[in-house]
């Protein structure tokens, strides 16, 4: 008895502070491993396990990554993924290049306004004349005004901003080492999603994903829920930021300053009064004023329940009164100034008057609707503040039909565009028994037999940003110049972070595969094998050790395993073999190839200039050594060329077998 | 099928000098020789569409230029159409409606009443934001952000037959457009040449790797990457009938060297190869006058004169095709009636747009705009929507296209068909 309990209690302190300490560093840890993947009852070998459980949470194997997943065990890769600790540094090293991507949105707000407000400001100060803006002859002259005014302010055009927020979203999936975390940001942001096509909320979304979506993935699902509603992007973005209630102190005040007959005789007799530009004001105000149901709406029909979650256009309504007053924190962004001076003065006013402000979210009780409400068959009792806000959120985050329409979506996204029913209502289930806490969902999802069945394997289909990033971890290919990566993703059919409806991009082959991307597809394999897209090099040779491949047939065999790993190839093999054994015509084409030179454009718009200042030098570098290379490789490769080995990994990543994962 | 692959087996890698291995398809390929192509890539009815983005202003593109109260609104962008007022006065269309003067390539096609216009068209929804403005617009749902799918997406839906081509829905833009959202196939394409495959500067090793993908997605076991697979080679092999690049429009036509020139350009080639194309759609930019707008030259002057030529240009190339096609124009809302203190004007509500076809009801300028004094303003400042744009494009659709099921088109629009379409 005694050292069951002394056994216990030393149990209890050790894993405890255990818990502590890891949750000191790194958040809560996973601290029990009772899970095992059925892979072995499906048929699959564990290096075939191994590549679909890649496949399904990476953006790609790297070369020899199916060895180190075996040697490490599936389950403990797995557990380290969902922990999603491990140290980064030489990703970080490479992030450190964009001073962007740490700042605060009140930071950026200052630093990077958008393009109208910058010009209304410099108006403002008299730097430029309003005549001039659409005038074409001043045009030079006015930009060059605009931009010594910019400099001289310190501020950055926005477009610097997106270039490296996208620079660091393609560089932390190639490079990570927390793939999974990484995957489940893609997730969750396509799930809550806001778009840069509105311009009001754009510059809040590299500090949207960084700080709202990212720690929160593996989390609890209420816990992410909360900080979006909260978020400028979201508030912005589905306008919960202008909505007013009608049963509020703001509304009840306009209408009394529009209804004063006073003001209304002074505004008659002399509309130029102080008094009577005031009332103006408020009555234009009032005019933009009401009850916005758009963000109401999306909670329930895009974050929470689903379409089909049995909420009514009554509980929209609803719902919507519930969350007025839910807003934006005034910020120094040229406008917010002065709201901001008289915010941040009223110290504790604002509480004592049932504000509340926590970083960029304030709670304006002026504008909250404080009558009485119901949804979902839940009363709101009138006076609710704030609270009401929380309570009707996380009632949505528990709600049957949420734990339904998340991992409905999280199967889809992880097993197949038709996920089985069996499986649905185990995850279902594992998500209501959990409290919502996403790590618990995947589990249960890889733990069962219906992720590793046949119906699953290779079975969905890459989205462009899946394709390009996995196709540079294949060939374990250094990106120097991110930004060129982005203009073969846009084409491809996946502007990234451009998705203008707050459903987010559709999670389905069909959405992805039509004529014009599909081409596209074929075209990217062939420009990135071939070294033809700025700034992203690799070494064939050096990905199978520097081995000369037997034959043409054997080198398609070996680079078709290494990039292509643990998959079935015998068809694309077959296919491809008499390509490689027309002699005369590989000649011809390393004639071809020989002529021409890499070109430093693609014909694609918007060369990435910051990128390539910063790169030139070590460009030049690369390229040189990268010719030696492949020089050496040309005397050792099949057929004395590489340019034929290009091609047929062009081809080998522009084949529908890579397309599927 | 068969004697598609035969060629390409037999001849097709003796087509180096171009950029994919291959001709045209089989069944493509015994046409050729007739004029007519054959089922499925047969003619078909088009509809065109071009959004302005940014808001235009439908009061000084078509003028009410009888109306004191816009008059006394516009102090310096008030436009006449007195003959003298100013060199370039308004055309007058009815006695009441003034047209730009920068539009008068429009003025023939609307006294032959090919063109009508809608004055006072808008959207119920009476957001002013260009981003929701025009999500509402496109989506056609104009009080529902969640909808997926887009209203041309939706009318791809409706056509009532299989897709037989790739060329079915095209917008010429580089990204998927808003209306195109949805599961109905379409495709999205900045440039049709970049319909085929490329390496540059060798274009026999791009030959090599056209035949090595065609073979491997005709292999495939994913019967989505096989099919699509065969389209898109089919699409490569189709636009290599003609010379994309060198296209010479037919009739004289000049399209300016614009961003919507160039669209509509290349959106008359795939109507006149008949390669089965039936909705298209591209876009136009600068609309949103806020400072300096101008009157008879300007930024205004200069936006509708590149959109009306554009679209005459269009319209000229088609020739015989000009029965096949309607096209459209929309905007997400109109400007505010007064000018503002900066020469130009803000966001208001309701503006005009322009329709094109041997079936419209045209010389007519149809709406309900009335006076714009200031009672019968909307907010006291706007343009009042007097005509809601889902009435005027679901029977854009339904007369030209045949797509009568406005439930599925605009689900929760129940409103009446003002008579832009003959018949």
């Amino acid at each position: 008895m005694k050292t069951s309990t002394k056994f216990l209690y030393t149990f209890v302190t050790v894993s405890l502070s255990g818990l502590l300490l890891s949750s000191f560093f790194n958040g809560p840890q996973l601290t029990i491993r009772n899970f095992s993947f059925p892979y072995k009852q499906a048929g699959l070998t564990e290096r075939q396990a191994a590549a679909h459980l890649l496949n399904r949470f990476t953006y790609g194997a790297t070369p020899g990554q199916i060895d180190e997943v075996v040697n490490m065990g599936l389950e403990k890769w797995f557990e380290k993924q969902l922990n999603a600790n491990m140290p980064d540094d030489s990703l970080n090293q490479a992030l450190s290049q964009y001073d962007a991507l740490k700042l605060s949105n009140e930071e950026i707000a200052s630093q990077y306004p958008r393009g109208g407000v910058i010009a209304r400001m410099a108006i403002k100060d008299g730097v430029i004349n309003k005549d001039s803006i659409n005038n074409v002859l001043d045009k030079k002259e006015y930009r060059q005004k605009l931009a010594a005014y910019m400099q001289q302010k310190g501020y950055k055009p926005e477009q610097e901003l997106f270039r490296q927020f996208l620079n660091q979203k393609i560089l932390r999936a190639a490079y990570t080492k927390n793939q999974l975390q990484e995957v489940m940001t893609d997730f969750w942001f396509n799930h809550f999603n806001v778009s840069i096509t509105k311009n009001q909320c754009a510059e809040f979304i590299p500090a949207y994903e960084r700080d709202v979506i990212r720690p929160n993935v593996l989390g609890k699902f209420d816990k992410m829920l909360l900080a979006t509603a909260k978020s400028p992007a979201m508030l912005l973005y589905l306008d919960l930021n202008s909505s007013v209630g009608v049963n509020s102190k703001a509304t009840q005040r306009g209408n009394k300053a529009v209804m004063n007959i006073a003001i209304q005789n002074e505004m008659m007799m002399d509309p130029t009064s102080k008094k009577a530009q005031l009332a103006k004001k408020f009555q234009q105000a009032k005019k933009a004023q009401g009850l916005n149901e758009n963000y109401a709406r999306e909670v329930m029909e895009l974050h929470t329940l689903g379409v089909d979650g049995g909420y009514t256009q009554a509980d929209v309504t609803q719902a919507a009164r519930v969350l007025t007053g839910w807003m934006v924190y005034p910020m120094n962004d040229g406008y917010g100034d002065a709201y901001k001076k008289l915010a941040d003065n009223a110290g504790d006013k604002l509480a004592r008057g049932g504000f509340v402000h926590e970083g960029d979210f304030l709670f304006n009780a002026n504008r909250h609707d404080e009558g009485e409400k119901t949804v979902l068959g839940k009363q709101f009792s009138a006076n609710g503040g704030y609270q009401e806000g929380i309570d009707l959120l996380e009632m949505l985050a528990h709600h049957p039909s949420t734990a339904k329409f998340i991992t409905n979506k999280l199967a889809v996204r992880f097993v197949s565009d038709a996920p089985p029913q069996s499986l649905l209502n185990k995850m279902a289930q594992s998500f209501t028994q959990h409290d919502g806490e996403i790590k618990q969902v995947l589990i249960t999802m890889v733990s069962s037999p219906e992720f590793w069945s046949a119906q699953a394997i290779r079975e969905k289909t890459k989205s462009p940003f899946e394709l390009a990033i996995s196709s540079v971890r294949s060939l374990n290919a250094s990106i120097k110049q991110p930004y060129q990566l982005y203009l073969w993703i846009t084409k491809m059919g996946q502007k990234m972070y451009f998705y203008q409806a707050p459903t987010g991009f559709p999670d389905r082959a069909q959405y992805w595969i039509n004529t014009g991307a599909l081409l596209n597809r074929m075209n990217f394999g062939l420009a990135l094998a071939t070294q033809r897209i700025p700034g992203i090099s690799f070494d064939l040779a050096a990905l199978n050790n520097h081995h000369e491949p037997e034959s043409a047939q054997a080198a398609l065999a070996t680079y078709g395993k290494l990039i292509i790993p643990e998959r079935n190839l015998k068809e694309t093999v077959k296919l491809l073999t008499p390509m490689l054994n027309d002699p005369q015509l590989v000649n011809k084409i390393d004639a071809a190839a020989g002529k021409t030179t890499v070109p430093a454009e693609l014909g694609l718009p918007q060369a990435d200039d910051m990128m390539m200042n910063d790169n030139t030098k070590a460009k030049k570098g690369k390229n040189a050594g990268l010719k030696k290379v492949n020089a050496d490789f040309a005397m050792v490769s099949l057929k004395g060329n590489n340019s034929m080995l290009s091609q047929v990994v062009g081809v080998i990543i522009g084949s529908p077998e890579y397309q599927r994962r | 099928m068969t004697s598609r692959r035969g060629f390409l087996k037999s001849g097709g890698l003796a087509l180096f000098g171009i950029s994919l291995a291959g001709g045209i398809p089989g069944f493509l390929a015994e046409a050729a020789a007739s004029d007519k192509i054959l089922a499925p890539y047969k003619k078909k009815k088009t509809m065109v569409c071009i959004f302005q983005r940014g808001a235009m202003d439908g009061l000084m593109a078509i003028t009410p230029f009888t109306d004191e109260a816009l008059k006394a609104a516009r102090p310096t962008l008030f436009m006449s159409a007195a003959k003298g007022s100013s060199n370039n006065p308004l055309i007058d269309l009815d006695g009441r409606f003034g047209m730009h003067p920068s539009m008068k390539a429009f003025e023939p096609l609307f006294r032959d009443k090919r063109l009508a216009i809608v004055h006072g068209i808008g959207s119920p929804n009476n957001t002013r934001s260009h981003f929701d403005a025009q999500d509402y617009m496109e989506s056609g749902t104009p009080f529902n952000k969640g909808t997926a799918s887009g209203w041309l997406n939706r009318a791809v839906g409706l056509l009532g037959h299989d897709t037989t081509t790739p060329f079915q829905a095209v917008s010429l833009t580089s990204a998927m457009p808003r209306s195109f959202y949805g599961d109905n196939p379409s495709v999205s394409i900045s440039n049709l040449q970049d319909f085929a495959i490329q390496m540059r500067g060798n274009p026999m090793g791009a030959n090599m790797a056209a035949k090595s993908f065609e073979d491997l997605y005709g292999q495939t076991s994913s019967g989505l990457l096989k099919e699509t697979g065969k389209e898109s080679f089919d699409a490569v092999k189709m636009l290599q009938k003609t010379d994309t690049k060198n296209y010479k429009p037919a009739n004289n036509a000049v399209y300016p060297n614009t961003s919507v020139g160039n669209s509509l350009k290349q959106i008359a080639q795939l109507i006149k190869m008949d390669v089965g194309l039936e909705v298209a759609f591209t876009e136009s930019g600068g609309w949103d006058t806020h400072f300096n707008q101008g009157t008879e030259n300007g930024i205004f002057a200069r936006n509708v004169e590149d959109l009306s030529k554009c679209i005459v240009a269009f319209w000229t190339d088609l020739g015989q095709y000009q029965d096949d096609v309607t096209l459209m124009t929309m905007t997400e809302f109109g400007r505010t009636v007064h000018q503002n203190g900066t020469g130009g004007t803000d966001h208001g509500r309701a503006s005009c747009n322009f329709i094109l076809g041997n079936d419209v009801n045209g010389g007519i300028v149809h709406g309900d705009m009335r006076s714009l004094v200031t009672e019968n303003l909307e907010d006291g400042r706007d343009l009042a929507v007097t005509t809601d744009f889902r009435s005027v494009f679901s029977e854009v659709a339904d007369k030209h296209l045949k797509l009568n099921n406005d439930k599925v088109l605009f689900p929760d629009w129940t409103g009446n068909k003002i008579g832009v379409m003959r018949g």
